[in-house]
């Protein structure tokens, strides 16, 4: 059995939910076809299964090596990555004349979730560089362009992100690496930066780094970083490659993804250490922002991958492990012994995992569709339409992606029991490889703001309006399905609790109590990614019913026992009735408590912020 | 070279198979297919022989419109051109009225070596490959683990009970590729290569267009039938001896199912 991620499922998503063979009729999209799309994908997915997971658990248990200033990433990594690079797969998506593939963004996401789940820490250096690449792309200069960017596409040259240093992590505008001006325009960097990923390793000669800095005299704060693009090996003025200053000073040693090299980075400990200015002086933050939706749905998907392996490896082991007897014979010491799969509980674990993955699934590729139809949009209005979508949705894919990503991969260790919590089995590298999701690449909480601080109120609301007015389209149709009649109930009552949450923050945050919605804010966003996820699986379930009641109409199945037979021989039929219960289980278990996570924010309960700091603990 | 290499669609080896209820066929419905693994090999080495001397590599196969999507794949992989045999005439036929078709096919195309599995994963009969060999003429070299060629000779490596024994034979020949994925480690196709590959050429012909009469080669013709499917014997569950015994008397009851029912002692 496959054990990365349920194909069929992405191809429902793909295909039969987003519609995304119709992107084809567009010109942008217009070599390609479906038949092109599916070759990818299982492409990906062999490369995946055979090159990427078997680094996966050799790539945990060696780590990286730091060796005076040096760093080796596992020696398994190496020829993965560069059947990787040599495939295109770094460059997917992007355009052609750059190098790229020129594929929908929505099916490389689709590829990427198959490398993600087989091998996190490796594909998270082709993945950094690819961001890199981006805005080099997006906003370097001609020059720069011309000199760096087909090295990285093509993954001969690796990329970093540098924002972070011991003062700045969640505040990034407290960074102190200075910039100073040299008289042909480019700059001298100095300071360190922590916790860089892929900030040194032997997979690539060289290394292009994009590191925020302030350059001399600028202002205090995010208003006065600036970017700038500074290889490990630079050009000097013969064209050689020489070395740039930028030192490793060690790597982290962590709780998971122990193949990713997380490194201290020291620019210009000689004063030799050169960096170009990437835009304009003190646009730093506006660039990064510009980069933050492609770069936080990537850690979404981290999220989604993780969920999806840990859930299809606690299906297989729960239907392999024989323990217990069936509930109807328990005290039967000589009932016969059943796979786990048979035992209520695990099922309901199974289920939370199924629909849970599944829900995630959506909401990713649902995103990376929306970012495909911001490129090929007809006007500015739809540009601009979309566009929101995506804002909108990027904090919640990141952080539901990643919370609840990791719930699904504690929950895979409890259906292998005491074993998933041994190293013999994989599920609790995924536990720990998943965690670092909810932390980088902004913190969860600071998604949170990001969703009420920002995306809420930009507009004046107009995000929100919007995503809810589309999804209220879909749902006209959907009403029309008598058969989802009790769950279209919950999902609408879920809603209007959002909808009175939202509108309650949004006063709060006109009054003296604006620390409310602050207070409130992930509880917010957890709740409001529990009313996408639920819409999601529910359009699922409308049109996995529909081909449901077709194919009980084919096999002439009239009653329920026929129909129980049609569910028996008809894998088809199995899958969209499986689709139909996580609409069910996610809805009747999950979105029944939204009224109740509205009633938790509304409530005004300011016991957190009231409670003097000592009250915490004595200690 | 002119190179054709035989293509095979089978269903994933990863599948879950179910016998159809005629009891002779699987229900091919919800399948995924892919490339027959050995025809994979086949591919691989087409496209060395082909970096090393130039040329062309040319897929024929057999079957219905499905079969376009493995072709395409190996397009992708590198090969020229592809030509599917998709005739209604052929549902039903045996192993050697295929090979009467495929060795039509690879009549036209003349080339100067022809690269197949030396079986597929779906019926593991290994036939076709010396069939089309016989019907064509050529001399047939099964089970290479090496190949090489210098443009009028083949010669291969195939493995032999304690050793490996060298095989040459002048072409036009064919070869079946034995081995397994380590020894030939097909390449990936690469995104390029899908992007090629759909500008490919991609022929469909009927038995007509190859001049075969359907009845040399059709359900009539067939020389064997399959009667009868059945899917593997479930694995017994083990079992646990106890029967309220003391130890001596578990070891005793545990001795004599080894030697009288399992028979191992
Ligand atoms: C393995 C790994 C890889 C990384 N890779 C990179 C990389 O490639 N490039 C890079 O630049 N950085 C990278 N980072 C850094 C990462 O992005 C930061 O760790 C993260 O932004 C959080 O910063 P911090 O660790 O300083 O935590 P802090 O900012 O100290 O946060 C601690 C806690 O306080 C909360 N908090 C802080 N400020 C606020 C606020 N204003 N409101 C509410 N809550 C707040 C946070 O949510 C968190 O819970 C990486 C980190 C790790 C561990």
């Amino acid at each position: 059995m496959k054990r990365l991620v349920d194909e069929r499922d992405v191809k429902f998503v793909l295909y039969e939910q987003l519609r995304v063979d119709r992107l084809c009729d567009h010109p942008r999209y217009a070599d390609f076809s479906p038949e092109m799309f599916d070759m990818a994908i299982e492409q990906a997915e062999k490369l995946a299964d055979n090159e990427f997971y078997p680094a996966n658990k050799i790539g945990d248990r060696e780590g990286c090596r730091f060796d005076n200033g040096q760093v080796h990433v596992p020696a398994a990594f190496h020829q993965p990555y560069r059947k990787y690079c040599e495939g295109g797969w770094l460059a997917m998506c992007d355009a052609p004349e750059v190098g790229g593939q020129g594929f929908p963004v929505v099916v490389a996401n689709a590829c990427i979730e198959f490398f993600a789940a087989a091998n996190w820490a490796l594909l998270m250096y082709p993945g950094l560089t690819h961001g890199a690449a981006r805005l080099l792309e997006r906003h370097g200069s001609e020059e720069l362009r011309e000199l760096y960017l087909s090295q990285m596409y093509s993954g001969q040259w690796g990329g970093t992100m540098c924002l972070t240093e011991a003062g700045a992590g969640s505040d990034v505008g407290n960074l102190r690496t200075k910039a100073a001006r040299r008289p042909d325009g480019s700059f001298n960097i100095e300071g360190q930066k922590i916790f860089i990923s892929s900030g040194m390793h032997d997979l690539t000669e060289n290394i292009i780094h994009m590191v925020l800095a302030r350059i001399e005299g600028a202002p205090k704060g995010t208003r006065g970083i600036s970017i700038f693009l500074v290889p490990r090996l630079r050009y000097d003025e013969q064209g050689q490659l020489v070395d740039n200053d930028v030192n490793c000073g060690g790597i982290e040693h962590k709780m998971g993804i122990h193949g990713s090299a997380t490194c201290v980075l020291n620019f210009g400990e000689n004063g030799r250490c050169i960096g170009y200015l990437l835009g304009k002086e003190n646009s730093g933050m506006r660039i990064m922002f510009d980069m933050m939706n492609e770069a936080r749905l990537f850690v979404g998907m981290q999220g989604l991958a993780h969920a999806s392996t840990a859930y299809l490896h606690a299906l297989q082991y729960a239907k392999d492990r024989v323990q217990g007897s069936p509930i109807e014979s328990l005290k039967d010491p000589n009932a016969k012994r059943v796979a786990i799969i048979e035992h209520p509980d695990v099922r309901r674990m199974l289920m939370f995992m199924k629909s849970g993955t599944e829900g995630l699934r959506a909401m990713m590729h649902l995103t990376a569709y929306c970012l495909d139809r911001v490129r090929i949009a007809q006007s500015d209005e739809e540009r601009e339409l979309f566009q929101d979508y995506v804002d909108l949705l990027i904090p919640i894919c990141k952080s539901m992606g990643s919370d609840l990503g990791f719930r699904v991969c504690e929950t895979a260790i409890q259906v292998y029991g005491g074993y998933g919590f041994t190293s013999e089995y994989p599920v609790e590298q995924f536990l720990r490889d998943c965690k670092i999701a909810s932390l980088y690449e902004g913190t969860n909480g600071i998604q949170a703001l990001d969703l009420v601080g920002r995306k809420i109120a930009m507009k004046r609301g107009r995000l929100f309006k919007n995503v809810f007015k589309a999804s209220n389209e879909i749902l006209v149709k959907i009403k029309a399905n008598y058969r989802l009649r009790d769950l279209i109930r919950i999902y609408e009552e879920a809603q209007e609790s959002l909808i009175q949450a939202t509108k309650f923050l949004g006063l709060k945050s006109m009054t003296d109590e604006f620390h409310v919605p602050i207070l409130c804010a992930k509880p917010y966003l957890d709740l409001f990614g529990e009313v996408v996820i639920g819409f999601l699986l529910l359009w699922q379930a409308h049109i996995a019913d529909r081909r449901l009641q077709e194919i009980y109409k084919d096999h002439n199945a009239k009653d329920a026992e026929a129909c129980g037979q049609v569910l028996k021989s008809n894998r088809s039929a199995a899958f969209y009735r499986g689709k139909v219960a996580s609409a069910e289980f996610f809805i009747n278990q999950t979105l029944t408590q939204a009224a109740g996570k509205a009633r938790a924010i509304m409530n005004n309960d300011k016991s957190a912020l009231e409670i003097p700091d000592d009250g915490f603990a004595l200690v | 070279m002119n190179i054709v290499v035989l293509l095979k669609q089978t269903p994933d080896t990863e599948s879950v198979i179910r016998i159809a209820g005629d009891g002779q066929s699987i229900v091919t419905a919800d399948l995924k297919w892919i490339i027959n693994p050995y025809d994979e090999f086949a591919v691989e080495a087409a496209l060395r022989l082909k970096e090393k001397h130039g040329g062309t590599v040319t897929l024929v196969s057999w079957g219905p419109r499905r079969v376009v999507e493995s072709i395409r794949t190996a397009l992708a992989m590198g090969a020229d051109s592809g030509v599917l045999i998709d005739d209604p005439a052929l549902t039903g036929s045996d192993g050697l009225g295929a090979a009467k078709a495929l060795a039509a096919a690879v009549q036209e195309i003349a080339p100067d070596i022809v690269l197949c599995g030396s079986r597929a994963v779906d019926y593991d009969l290994a036939e076709r490959g010396p069939m089309v060999a016989e019907l064509l003429g050529y001399p047939h070299l099964g089970l290479a683990v090496a190949l090489d060629s210098d443009g009028s000779v083949v010669t291969i490596e195939r493995p032999i009970e304690g050793g490996k024994v060298s095989l040459a034979a002048d072409l036009p020949a064919l070869v079946t590729m034995g081995g397994s994925h380590a020894v030939w480690n097909p390449r990936y196709a690469s995104l390029p290569g899908i992007m090629k590959a759909k500008k490919k050429p991609l022929a469909v012909k009927t038995l007509a267009d190859l001049g075969v009469d359907a009845g040399d080669c059709g359900p009539d013709a067939a020389k064997i039938r399959i009667t009868a499917l059945e899917p593997p014997p479930e694995r017994a569950p083990g079992r646990i001896i106890d029967g309220g015994l003391d130890l001596d008397g578990k070891a005793k009851a545990l001795a004599r199912a080894l030697r009288e029912e399992a028979k191992v002692l």
